[in-house]
């Protein structure tokens, strides 16, 4: 598990994320949520050890601070909000970056269709041979998730669970697409990993979720299921928006949820 | 569509296109297969050198005196011919075959590094510090700096550029490290800073030099391979063998690096560690070749972006491709230099600018769509 106790990050002068404590479960979805500049990216950044900190943050009992980069990339694989790229790689070379980071399957010849694999399972079967930069945002977003399973195919590897972390893997996506990266993820923590995301749409997250955190102003202002988290005081006052949980809008007014598609 | 949803995802491992046959986006073999007829093409290239020049020494004869050195002799035209081959032609391909590898996987690996096609070895301070060491044992060599030439004689040059070019990188890199990380960006910027105040001291050298010394800098900023000799191969070979040697350890890194520098890191690439060993390594193979055969332009950006074109930017490929791809140019571009206007001889820098420059223009106009990427 991801345990986090007291951490805090300063950016430059300023401190950004403000004794933070929580735990990320292995076989469930953790998810971050909370307004625009409340230090969610931040606190991803620490729990992946890009970030100086202060407090404890471990992965399964150890502390990042005693850990490798190439211990954490066995442990943890981390799909970025955006990512740009330098040179014209093909869409297969980049997923196969994935399989460059410690032991996957094991020999090159086990792991040798894995990345046709990822790239069905994120929807983009057949898209191997096109250059990366061609590609829509959406479907370069899809490509660095394929490329991040790639890096951590085994949900479980050596008795350990591994995590993978999303730093609001759907901002770009359509609804079909959210769906399937969604249930991605979950079926990663079905088969024993760990998954904490980043996500905005609180909808998504009472879907998915099996604990949230809430981040407002650097403070993580409390976590739980989505039931115990998604009030409409904690939203009003988090998110400074009068919004009213489980109501149906007035009239004919449409609306879609993704709850639907489960039905 | 919910359905199609859950039901493809409940199971996602379950299925799998056992099709075999042509993988799309794979170009590893195409890169293999590229590397091997570079081999071959670098081995004649090399041979070819060997009996082009000033001195009509034929194929047949250098064959001969290559093969046959131990029990030659007698023939007064082949003891001629031996001479040509192994004390200037011989010394002239190997360092010009180094140089060459040198440039261009330089050129590549600071590609890499800056994350740009257009980066290449002068971006590290290494051209304008080895040019400022240069002109100064030029200009100022009977004067200010007599001591020095008085105790290297002819190495005073190469020595003088090599030091000046690792002081340069080594300044550039202070100024660009804080709390132990590099920013490139900064080194960047900062090398255009030092490579303008370096070339403003170069005008003043230049402005007090004589006609005699205008001349020897003039060649020696244009480059050349004339005046290789078998000391000079054992004063840089250490060097660029190295940084070779070095580099395929580079090729992870550098594909890793492609993704920004906090992805590298999370594919558990130690970054930093890897941004020393990749400026070190480029600054003392191009400070090395800088310092022998002045500067040769053209080769370090122009060799990986072809072959990027051809092969793709995966490193593991890139790297290898680019040492015999370089290596054949620049023994290409030396025959010319020394059978285009025999038995006097153009300096290596303009056929590489003068050939080159046009040729990366053909290429960027084909190839607009995929150089944009």
């Amino acid at each position: 598990m991801i345990h986090v106790s007291d951490l805090s990050v300063h950016l430059g002068k300023s401190q950004i994320v403000h004794n933070a404590s929580f735990d990320a479960l292995a076989g469930e979805i953790t998810v971050i949520v909370g307004p625009n500049g409340s230090g969610k990216t931040t606190l991803m950044r620490a729990l992946s050890g890009d970030l100086p900190y202060s407090g404890t943050v471990s992965i399964n009992g150890h502390s990042l601070n005693h850990l490798k980069l190439w211990q954490m990339a066995e442990m943890r694989a981390i799909l970025p909000q955006s990512t740009s790229l330098a040179f014209p790689f093909t869409v297969r070379e980049i997923v196969k970056l994935g399989l460059t980071s410690g032991r996957s399957l094991g020999t090159a010849k086990n792991v040798e269709h894995l990345p046709d694999e990822a790239l069905e399972m994120v929807d983009l079967a057949g898209f191997g041979g096109r250059f990366y930069q061609e590609l829509s945002g959406g479907e370069q977003q899809r490509v660095q998730l394929a490329r991040v399973l790639c890096q951590v195919w085994q949900p479980v590897l050596d008795n350990q669970p591994r995590f993978l972390f999303l730093d609001e893997p759907v901002s770009s996506l359509d609804i079909k697409h959210q769906l399937i990266i969604m249930e991605i993820a979950q079926s990663f923590a079905k088969r024993g990993g760990g998954v904490v995301a980043i996500l905005h749409d609180l909808n998504l997250t009472s879907m998915y979720a099996d604990r949230v955190v809430v981040i407002h102003k650097g403070h993580v202002d409390c976590a739980g299921t989505p039931h115990e988290v998604l009030t409409d005081e904690r939203i009003l006052r988090v998110y400074e928006c009068a919004l009213k949980v489980g109501v149906l809008p007035a009239g004919q007014m449409p609306f879609v949820l993704p709850q639907s598609a489960a039905i | 569509m919910s359905e199609a949803v859950l039901t493809k995802h409940s199971a996602p491992f379950a299925r799998r296109d056992s099709a075999k046959g042509r993988v799309d986006g794979d170009r590893s073999f195409l890169a293999r297969f590229v590397i091997a007829l570079l081999g071959l093409a670098f081995a004649v290239t090399f041979l070819f050198s060997l009996t082009a020049g000033a001195s009509d020494a034929s194929v047949v004869s250098v064959i001969g005196t290559l093969f046959q050195a131990g029990n030659s002799g007698t023939d007064a035209l082949s003891a001629r011919d031996s001479i040509i081959i192994y004390d200037i032609r011989l010394p002239r391909v190997i360092l010009g075959s180094l140089i060459g590898a040198s440039l261009a996987v330089s050129g590549a690996v600071m590609q890499g590094l800056f994350r740009n096609p257009l980066a290449d070895p002068g971006i590290v301070g290494v051209s304008s510090g080895a040019g400022l060491g240069a002109l100064s044992i030029i200009v100022l060599g009977n004067s200010l700096f007599a001591p020095i030439i008085a105790f290297l004689g002819l190495y005073a040059l190469p020595f003088a550029a090599f030091s000046t070019a690792l002081a340069f990188t080594l300044i550039l890199y202070a100024i660009a490290t804080r709390r132990g990380q590099t920013s490139i960006a900064t080194m960047l910027l900062a090398g255009i800073a030092l490579g303008a105040m370096a070339t403003a001291y170069m005008g003043v050298l230049t402005y007090i030099a004589d006609d005699r010394q205008l001349r020897d800098l003039t060649f020696w900023l244009l480059g050349s391979l004339a005046g290789a000799s078998w000391m000079k191969i054992a004063a840089t070979t250490p060097f660029i063998v190295i940084a070779l040697l070095v580099s395929p350890f580079l090729a992870r890194g550098l594909n890793g690096l492609a993704l920004g520098e906090a992805t590298a890191s999370h594919l558990g690439i130690p970054v930093q560690r890897f941004k020393i060993i990749a400026i070190i390594a480029v600054a003392a193979a191009t400070g090395a070749s800088v310092a022998v055969s002045g500067v040769i332009g053209f080769v370090g950006v122009v060799v990986p972006h072809l072959l990027r074109l051809v092969i793709g930017p995966d490193h593991r490929y890139l790297l290898p491709a680019s040492a015999l791809l370089g290596a054949s140019l620049l023994l290409l571009a030396d025959a010319v230099s020394r059978t285009i206007v025999a038995p006097a001889e153009l300096p290596i820098g303009i056929v590489t600018a003068a050939v080159g420059a046009p040729v990366f223009l053909w290429i960027l106009l084909r190839k607009r769509g995929i150089l944009d990427l």
